[in-house]
């Protein structure tokens, strides 16, 4: 299966080639770039919550429309949260 | 592909007594579909507005030109999230531990850049080593 950051770094490759099924022209290319460099310019990735700082409590509702709650969780352990922008 | 990626190592994450969950300002039936459509067994949460990647500090607005390109994909925020503000959380993952205290965190502003979840494990077998020595 390979590890997950050489899997992206081939998509990228794939996508930044122009060839199909993307077809992404320089100009998007170009554009995600900016955007990219943009916001690692504007430093949001230090001032994220960091290691030693106490993490916020959240109550969601999961896919099943199940309300969660981060506090349930932790009281049976470590929790894994990760952060997803989309499917899209 | 990173929620596959997860996914593949779940079951090492619940043997070390630990749990996932994923956050998303995607709405519930979208959450719902993508769950089924990969066979996740940890929770995909809807985290409606953002609010708690906020707190994480993780959220940042869309310049202009990156929306135009965006919706030229044929991507909607505001299908998807109810975000009319265009607003994204960085990618981000953290470790917490029972006590609530953040004890591993990757966080990128490059979004094609993703920490490896091997070493999400590793920081887990961390924890559960200090634990050991502390009890």
């Amino acid at each position: 299966m390979g590890n997950l950051q050489s899997r992206l770094d081939e998509f990228k490759r794939e996508f930044e080639s122009g060839a199909p099924p993307y077809n992404a022209t320089h100009e998007v290319i170009e554009t995600m770039h900016r955007a990219t460099a943009e916001l690692e310019a504007s430093g949001l990735a230090n001032k994220a919550l960091k290691i030693g700082d106490r993490a916020p409590r959240f109550s969601l509702f999961n896919q099943d429309h199940v309300e969660v709650n981060s506090a349930d969780l932790l009281r049976q352990g470590p929790l894994v949260v990760s952060f997803f922008r989309g499917h899209w | 592909m990173e929620l596959e990626a997860l996914q593949g190592i779940y079951s090492e994450v619940k043997a070390l007594g630990a749990q996932i969950v994923v956050l998303t300002a995607e709405l519930e039936r979208y959450t719902r579909a993508l769950h089924k459509k990969l066979n996740l067994t940890f929770d995909i949460l809807t985290d409606l507005y953002l609010k708690t990647a906020e707190q994480f500090r993780l959220v940042y607005v869309l310049p202009d030109y990156l929306r135009e390109l965006y919706r030229s994909f044929g991507n909607a925020l505001d299908r998807f999230h109810d975000e009319p503000e265009f607003r994204l959380p960085i990618p981000a993952r953290y470790v917490i531990d029972k006590h609530g205290i953040i004890r591993a965190a990757d966080v990128s502003a490059d979004y094609t850049i993703r920490p490896e979840p091997s070493d999400t494990l590793n920081a887990l077998r961390a924890l559960k080593t200090n634990a050991r020595q502390v009890a």
